[in-house]
């Protein structure tokens, strides 16, 4: 639909409702409101099935106003804590494992009423059980949040220059890979990454990889700085396109980074550049939808519900791994690409089983950690990371 | 007063008061407010009222001050190539380029700035890598064996990247500066029997002086203050002022975000204050061809 008759379609709808609303009184207001477009400020990765989010409406029957989110935790709070979030966004994606929490606590977001998306009866059992994963889409113990993508970052390397599987962070630190090696210029995965290999290989004493206290921080960060001093990597990464190109053009050879990265690194380069399962463990992550406060009072929940129905079908789910390689967050993934042999060719269909059954690898691991947007001492961890940055 | 004479007064106050007006409230007022919340109590995802100085603390006795004494360093380094490069060039223009042609000459300077700044930057990396054109090139003459690795994510990416983005600015000024020394100087020191260089060190530079400072803070302002730079040309951890501010935002900690940036501020104040003793920087408006 073009935007012409998208603003047609609204404008009568908005005539229509408001005759309603004059009609039946004033009550009618959020049913006015419910004719707008759902607006949503998401990532760009929470969109599949083409470049514009025309087939999302079309499976979720509704209409999307879509804004461009980036990731950044102080963007997120800004605007809706701060800022004018609430009135400009109906629903919004971010981090779980902290932001939930911090947007539920300032009532940013809203509780919600999972008996109103049918397929929640398709969410990942993880999210039921009581444990860390169901944590990340709760407040207080109320849902806030529905999980749609999630992923146990790992090691990408250069299997055509290597010549071997690797397995272990060691590699990271290994001086085979001197000046050759990279991690993500950011505190949080980047000393959480580091934290779980000296925990697991018994280097240092570490209680909680994703909640370091201020010594444990200490002793990662001071690992890292003897590194960088002796010229082991060759940069720390900023940015999905800076992270591609850093494996394309064979700058470095492994580099702990997002799988998409590892994806399109090795379709630009048409090098075998691999994403490895490591046995010291991974960051675990995942990225939620949450219903602003100010979508509830403009009447969008019924669009909203409607939207994350669609995001726990496996419609979703495995596009969502075939496009970008994220973990689906529902079951019958597997069971809808065999019943679509039109969708996913044999090659696409191999890829994503292999995919699939990697992650099942990854999450199998013991010592993994999930993510934590608001580590207890932060200062900490900013302070020993700008020196890190200095050394 | 006739009625004419009175609005045409009025008028001509108000073409004072409002450019006055606009740099209160876009300029000053903003700096005063930064100058303000950098001493306000941070809290979990803001900042409330109240006064402590521990950002300041916080930036003078943390890593943050390497940083930025390492990113000053390194934007002096490309002041000065930039000066090497540019106002050579700023002086060609305007002693050897027909008068008529200069400022279209000067104009071409202009058009690396009508690409974004990032892609201009990102750009960079195709080039300079280790895989790039000028490894590329440089191994197939026979230069080199192994890839150059130093001139990509490393502090020379990054001064490389600075010279390459701000180079136009000591150019402009020179020029500029070169258009406040009369023609008539260079044909005395020629008559006179002057080499190049006596021209330069007695003649030019002594007068261009205040314009040739003004781009140098230009470029070195620039060079601490674009995160741009390190985060995409520089190695590991590669930080500036700019950048160590943009991270302070992302880490929610607004009052040390404000700390760093009244610190570059006042940086900027104090350099123009030296620039203005030993140059006295009125002149750069002086007249053309006095």
């Amino acid at each position: 639909m073009n935007q012409t008759n998208k603003d047609r379609r609204r404008l009568i709808g908005l005539a229509g409702a408001g005759l309603a609303a004059g009609a039946t009184g004033f009550r009618s207001l959020p049913a006015f409101a419910a004719d707008e477009p759902l607006k949503l400020w998401a990532a760009g990765i929470a969109k599949v099935g083409g470049k514009d989010w025309s087939a999302m409406e079309e499976q979720a029957g509704i209409s999307i106003a879509y804004n461009a989110k980036s990731a950044r935790a102080d963007e997120a709070m800004q605007k809706m804590v701060v800022g004018d979030g609430n009135k400009l966004y109906d629903a919004m994606t971010d981090n779980g494992g902290g932001m939930e929490d911090a947007l539920a606590s300032q009532n940013a977001i809203v509780e919600l009423d999972v008996s109103r998306i049918p397929n929640w009866k398709n969410v990942l059992p993880t999210y039921l059980d009581g444990g860390a994963a169901a944590n990340t889409i709760r407040y207080e113990g109320k849902v806030v949040a529905i999980p749609y993508i999630s992923n146990a970052d790992s090691l990408a390397y250069n299997h055509t220059v290597i010549g071997e599987d690797l397995n272990s962070w060691e590699a990271l630190f290994d001086s085979q890979f001197k000046g050759r090696a990279a991690m993500q210029n950011d505190y949080g995965p980047t000393l959480t990454n580091t934290a779980i290999y000296l925990k697991s290989s018994g280097k240092q004493d570490i209680e909680n990889p994703s909640d370091m206290t201020p010594a444990e921080v200490k002793g990662v960060c001071q690992f890292l700085i003897e590194h960088k001093k002796k010229g082991q990597f060759r940069t720390f990464w900023d940015g999905f396109q800076n992270g591609v190109d850093l494996l394309a053009s064979e700058e470095v050879l492994v580099s702990s980074c997002w799988e998409p990265i590892q994806i399109v690194a090795g379709k630009k380069s048409a090098q075998d550049i691999r994403y490895g399962t490591m046995q010291e463990g991974h960051q675990t992550w995942n990225n939620v939808f949450m219903l602003t406060k100010g979508g509830m009072e403009r009447g969008q929940e019924e669009a909203f519900y409607k939207l994350m129905n669609l995001y726990l079908d496996p419609w979703f789910g495995s596009r969502t791994l075939n496009g970008l390689g994220f973990t689906p967050q529902m079951t019958g993934v597997n069971e809808y690409i065999d019943a679509n042999p039109k969708d996913f060719d044999d090659s696409a269909k191999a890829t994503m089983n292999t995919r699939l059954a990697n992650k099942q690898a990854r999450i199998a691991v013991a010592g993994n950690s999930w993510q934590n947007v608001f580590p207890t001492h932060i200062r900490d961890y900013q302070d020993w990371w700008a020196r890190v940055q200095s050394a | 007063m006739s009625i004419r004479s009175g609005i045409t007064t009025s008028l001509t106050r108000w073409v004072f008061i409002l450019p006055i007006a606009f740099m209160m409230l876009f300029f000053a007022l903003p700096m005063i407010l930064t100058a303000v919340w950098s001493v306000f109590e941070r809290t979990m995802f803001w900042m409330e009222p109240g006064f402590t100085l521990f950002s300041y603390e916080n930036f003078f006795t943390s890593a943050r001050l390497l940083n930025f004494l390492a990113s000053m360093y390194h934007s002096s380094i490309a002041v000065l190539i930039c000066l090497v490069l540019g106002f050579p060039i700023a002086v060609f223009v305007r002693r050897r380029i027909p008068q008529a042609a200069q400022h279209r000459v000067v104009l071409l300077f202009i058009l690396p700035f009508m690409v974004s700044e990032t892609i201009r930057v990102f750009a960079l990396r195709p080039v300079l890598q280790r895989n790039g054109l000028v490894n590329g090139a440089l191994m197939k003459l026979g230069v080199i064996t192994e890839p150059l690795t130093a001139i990509l994510y490393t502090p020379l990416g990054v001064i490389i990247g600075e010279v390459l983005s701000f180079l136009p600015f000591i150019v402009f000024s020179g020029f500029l500066a070169m258009e406040a020394v009369p023609r008539y100087i260079f044909e005395i020191c020629e008559d006179l029997g002057a080499n190049t260089f006596r021209v330069y060190k007695d003649i030019i530079l002594p007068l261009a002086a205040p314009g040739i400072f003004a781009g140098s803070v230009f470029i070195f302002v620039n060079g601490i203050g674009v995160a741009l730079l390190p985060n995409i040309l520089g190695g590991p951890g590669a930080v500036n002022a700019g950048l160590i501010a943009t991270q302070a935002i992302s880490a929610l900690d607004f009052p040390l975000a404000m700390a760093v940036s009244a610190i570059m501020t006042a940086t900027l104040f104090l350099l123009l204050y030296i620039g203005h003793r030993l140059f006295d920087l009125t002149h750069i408006l002086d007249p053309v061809n006095k």
